[in-house]
């Protein structure tokens, strides 16, 4: 971008500070993100760049922290236990919160801004708050230190993103299609499934990521629900962190970061597949 | 012929409200026959929509029956109706390219693949459109939309089409050309129309009778001839085309004559709905049914001042000040003798009382 | 064809729909057929209601409801509360109620359910652990021998075994919890007491910890909005500015740390501030710092940490308000004659006043309640609320303290939520 003619040099100071700040902002935002991955390649188990890292010495990079993470039981089973609990929570947070979405898209949902309000609230509620209100009720109901339990839990707090993304996409949706539909001679259910579906289902499957994520990072109600036998990803780095951090730590982050990538990519994919179903075209 | 015939469809007393306070559409009658095409015209937030949709069931009337083919339907689900519908934005499903549109209403009839195939094709070929059978609705433009639309409503063969502002969203030429094309696709097929529309070219091109609404009430069922020709109230008259109108006062009635006076002139003019001496009145008089220096066969001829000319190509229109008025048109014909006037002048204007209707005098917004 | 002609009703102006009576009954049928629409869509929520109630409402009521709930001494103590019922607290309570309370604290002991009841007096007089432990033992130990003829004797006993007996003050202890309901959990998360007398009073200055614990949480959040703010404003200006195909590259550097996990992007900064980290690294090798400095597990390292974590719920309210604000504003506020920074204040900014709105009140309602990073990185100065209650809920063990601080930042996020919903709409809540 050329910079006008007419500007006088302090507004061109002015200019090129604010961008410079800009960019400044966006290093401190993606830098810690990214210098874990080349961390986790680290032959020493330093949390620091080695001279010879510096140098692109290939006998100071190693991937022995990822072979550490591979090996180890105790990790592998915190990954298997994460898979399960966010899967089962995601299935349930997205069947009900699409349903409750479908209810309050409509025109005639009454209280829709208290109801909304209150199934957003496991957002906004601080986790500690939920998490220790849970400690005792889900005691009492024998579900703690349960898969249940820790299920019930994270798909308690994956709702609100479901509802959010859900809604929105119904706000977009046009309702003569469904007349259409029925005048076209298809029943209620039929044009459920062949054509409120489809065009929802992007919007459905961003709400089921969003509440896979939340519960893929979700580590309060874990250390407060869950018990040795429910371990997730993140209650697993959570003791690696306080107890010793080890750089095996920061492969698993590696991998979680490359997650999120995939994931961003898959939104994007979606939210494009999402305008062009709407007949905007690129 | 028999009844259900000319009683295709019927709607009986049907009204309409939404808060049990204000009626939508008032005791709505109109009995439409098979084959015919029937458009209900009307400025937005007169009812002819919330009639449409009770008739393809998306609303139910408050009161009264709607038939089609001798057959209540005030209890039967939209999808049950088989009435082909044209939406206003088309409602083309985006996410389904334009065979399996097409074919959505035969699956849901689960006609054999062979035979839907086939009529697809049909389809696609009767609107001169086979080669977007692969696409998407949003691949298309807004005219190929439209097309697929009505070859959509088309496709199972439903006896009774309605259409809902269809051409809207079409830009001027584009819409003249598919007028054509849906009164041509209405001759060849024999089906029943219902259009809606707020325009009244449209309407007056395309329809055997035209249901003109206001209010909710329908306020001059007729062909387009009659409607333009002998509009039975002001604001049929007003709606349609366009009107001199002239307040005054009956001040004599007879049979086929009345004398109104208008700013203490006496007019000639054919009593429509007027009943009584005394009473206001609208005179209504189409700006080509006057004559700028007429000849002594016209009963009516009054001093008028040239205000403006206009140069329209085919006519000159011509704003005059007749009786105080100034917003008064005559409508020149550029013919083989064009007459010679300019701004300022003095001329005379006259009209035949049978082409000034006196009408009921409106009262603005209740007609 | 012959068309009817439509009825004569149709041009009938005083046309209305029958008598006032039956205009009632449609009305009302009217209304039930709105009821059964709103019941149907009502319907598809109500799975998801009971659902939430269930899992996330309840739990958070149980919580409070033990915040306030406290039936240990009076379900252990019955007949000694009963006995200090008509107490005056002016002087030590009669004979009787030393045989009272001897008795109930024999048996007790022998139950072993005494740690408890002197663990939650103590919370009120510290003291009372040791002193009702030690009297138990003594009186069983009496009874086993010769046991107590009348109630003088026993009240002579217990003096004898503790001195702290003739005074009133373990007496208002347990007077002071002498209901099953009580405000003694709030009144202790703020820092206040019951004391001997009954009345509210503050706690002693060197037990003063809550209130600046509060006042802390709150200035900490507040620093890290208005550093939020300050990094987040240009920088969404910048996205939404740009034209799209670099914006959306720069989005994603945005983006791509909202997604990454949180312990991911903790560690990381551990990573990084920690003495022997990237940054000391660089700044002594750049010869800024000749000592390596303490960055992480204190209050520095959490303000820095959450600061990162929040700002992408500052940047993209902010983004999507100035992604709709036109840029012809701007240049009409330039063709008009004003200068950039006026056309800036009084054009630009009052446009993006709601976005800064919803950043600021988002970020402060997660900031306050921040757990997992003040509890990696903080240190002991870094420490917030929520890592208090989970101290409470998980050391401590004193879970009605923990109840009750949970309450007060409850109340203090829902008033702020309900601000938000009122200021700028549950609605216009976006994810990712």
């Amino acid at each position: 971008m050329s910079l006008p003619v007419y500007l006088t040099p302090i507004e061109r100071l002015g200019f090129y500070g604010y961008r410079l700040f800009c960019y400044a902002v966006l290093f401190f935002l993606i830098m810690p993100v990214l210098i874990i991955i080349p961390l986790s390649f680290n032959a020493e188990p330093y949390f620091s760049f080695t001279e010879g890292m510096l140098r692109l010495d290939s006998s100071a990079f190693s991937l022995r922290w990822y072979e550490d993470m591979v090996t180890n039981p105790q990790w592998i089973n915190a990954l298997k236990n994460s898979v399960i609990i966010a899967t089962a929570s995601t299935l349930l947070a997205t069947t009900l919160g699409t349903m409750a979405a479908l209810g309050l898209s409509r025109h005639n949902m009454p209280l829709r801004n208290a109801v909304m309000a209150l199934l957003i609230s496991p957002m906004i509620v601080p986790v500690i708050i939920a998490a220790a209100g849970m400690y005792f009720f889900y005691t009492d109901l024998g579900l703690a230190q349960t898969f249940t339990g820790v299920i019930l839990a994270h798909a308690v707090l994956g709702i609100p993103f479901v509802v959010i993304t859900v809604t929105a996409t119904l706000a977009g949706f046009d309702h003569s299609l469904t007349r259409a539909a029925a005048n076209l001679g298809a029943g209620p259910v039929y044009t459920f499934f062949h054509i409120t579906m489809p065009l929802i289902r992007p919007g459905v499957i961003s709400g089921g990521l969003f509440s896979f994520g939340t519960s893929f990072d979700e580590v309060v109600v874990v250390l407060f629900v869950s018990g040795v036998e429910q371990r997730t990803v993140p209650r697993q780095m959570w003791s690696g962190i306080r107890e010793q951090i080890s750089p095996t730590i920061l492969a698993v982050a590696t991998l979680l970061i490359v997650m999120s990538v995939l994931l961003l990519i898959t939104l994007e994919l979606l939210r494009r597949r999402n305008a062009r179903m709407r007949g905007m075209r690129e | 012929m028999n009844k259900s015939d000319t009683h295709y469809v019927r709607f009986l007393n049907v009204q309409k409200t939404y808060d049990g306070e204000n009626l939508v559409v008032k005791n709505f009658n109109l009995d439409i026959a098979q084959g015919e095409f029937v458009t209900m015209l009307g400025p937005s937030g007169s009812g002819k929509t919330t009639c449409l949709m009770m008739l393809a069931g998306f609303e139910s009337a408050t009161q009264g029956e709607i038939y089609i083919d001798g057959t209540p339907v005030n209890n039967l689900a939209p999808h049950k109706r088989d009435i082909g519908m044209v939406f206003q934005n088309y409602a083309l499903f985006p996410h389904l390219t334009i065979a399996e549109n097409l074919s959505f209403p035969l699956k849901v009839r689960k006609l054999p693949k062979s035979d839907i195939e086939q009529r697809v094709k049909r389809a696609l070929d009767m609107i001169e459109l086979p080669q977007v059978a692969g696409r998407r609705p949003g691949q298309l433009s807004g005219g190929q939309q439209q097309r697929v639309a009505l070859a959509r409503a088309l496709v199972f063969e439903p006896k009774l089409v309605l259409m809902d502002e269809p051409l809207g969203a079409l830009d001027k030429q584009l819409r003249e050309q598919m007028q054509y094309e849906i009164k041509r696709l209405h001759e060849r097929l024999g089906i029943t129309v219902l259009y809606v529309t707020h325009d009244q070219t449209e309407a007056l091109t395309m329809s055997d009778r035209i249901a003109v609404f206001n209010e909710g009430v329908v306020q001059q069922l007729a062909s387009p001839t009659e409607l333009y020709e002998r509009p039975s109230n002001a604001f049929v008259a007003q709606f349609i085309g366009e009107n001199n109108k002239l307040s005054g006062q009956v001040e004599q009635i007879n049979q086929d004559s009345c004398v109104v006076s208008v700013e203490g002139c006496s007019v000639q003019a054919l009593p429509v709905n007027i009943r009584q001496c005394g009473e206001p009145t609208t005179l209504s008089i189409r700006p080509e049914r006057i004559q700028i220096n007429p000849d002594a066969s016209y009963d009516n001829r009054f001093d008028a001042r040239v205000l403006e000319l206009i140069y329209h190509g085919d006519h000159l229109r011509t704003r005059v000040e007749l009786m105080n008025h100034d917003q008064f048109i005559v409508k020149v014909p550029n013919g083989a003798h064009p007459l010679a006037i300019s701004k300022g002048d003095q001329v005379q204007v006259g009209w035949h009382r049978r082409d000034c209707r006196a009408l009921d005098a409106m009262i603005p917004g209740r007609p | 064809m012959k068309y009817e002609a439509i009825s004569a009703g149709a041009l009938d102006e005083s046309q209305t729909i029958g008598t006032p009576s039956t205009n009632n009954s449609l009305k009302m049928q009217l209304r039930r057929a709105e009821r059964w629409n709103r019941t149907r869509a009502f319907l598809l929520v109500v799975p998801l209601l009971l659902f939430v109630g269930v899992t996330f409402i309840m739990p958070i009521m149980d919580m409070l409801h033990r915040s306030i709930h406290d039936p240990l001494i009076v379900d252990h103590l019955p007949k000694t509360v009963a006995a200090l019922e008509s107490w005056d607290r002016q002087q030590i309570p009669e004979d009787t109620t030393y045989a009272v309370l001897a008795q109930e604290l024999v048996s007790l002991h022998k139950q072993r359910d005494l740690a408890k009841v002197a663990g939650r007096l103590n919370t009120e007089f510290s003291g009372m652990r040791s002193l009702l432990s030690k009297s138990a033992r003594g009186l069983a130990r009496l009874n086993a021998g010769a046991g107590l003829e009348s109630a003088a004797d026993t009240r002579e006993a217990m003096i004898r075994i503790d001195a702290r007996w003739s005074d009133i003050q373990p007496w208002a202890a347990i007077k002071n919890l002498n209901s099953r309901y009580t405000l003694s959990y709030y009144l202790a998360a703020l820092d206040m007491h019951y004391d001997v007398s009954g009345d509210i009073s503050a706690q002693p200055e060197r037990r003063q910890i809550y209130k600046a614990l509060l006042i802390k949480t709150f200035a900490m959040s507040a620093l890290i909005t208005v550093l939020c703010l300050l990094l987040g404003y240009p920088l969404a200006h910048l996205l939404a500015t740009l034209p799209e195909s670099r914006s959306n590259l720069l989005m994603i550097m945005v983006l791509l740390p909202f997604w990454t996990s949180l312990l991911v992007r903790t560690t990381s900064w551990i990573v990084l501030l920690q003495t022997e980290g990237v940054i000391n690294d660089v700044l002594i090798s750049i010869g800024l710092i000749s000592e390596r400095i303490r960055m992480v597990h204190n209050l520095f390292g959490t303000v820095i940490a959450m600061t990162h974590i929040l700002l992408p719920f500052m940047v993209l309210p902010l983004y999507s308000v100035m992604k709709n604000i036109s840029p012809s504003y701007m240049r009409a506020a330039r063709s008009l004659g004003a200068k950039p920074a006026y056309a800036f204040i009084h054009i630009y900014l009052p446009q993006t006043l709601p976005g800064i709105g919803a950043g600021a009140i988002l970020t402060f309602i997660l900031s306050i309640g921040f757990y997992i990073t003040p509890a990696l990185v903080g240190g002991r100065s870094g420490q917030m609320i929520s890592n208090f209650i989970a101290y409470h809920m998980q050391t401590s063990l004193n879970w009605g303290l923990a109840a009750a601080l949970g309450g007060i930042l409850l109340g203090m996020v829902l008033l702020l939520y309900f601000v938000y919903n009122r200021l700028i709409g549950i609605n216009s809540l976006k994810v990712g």
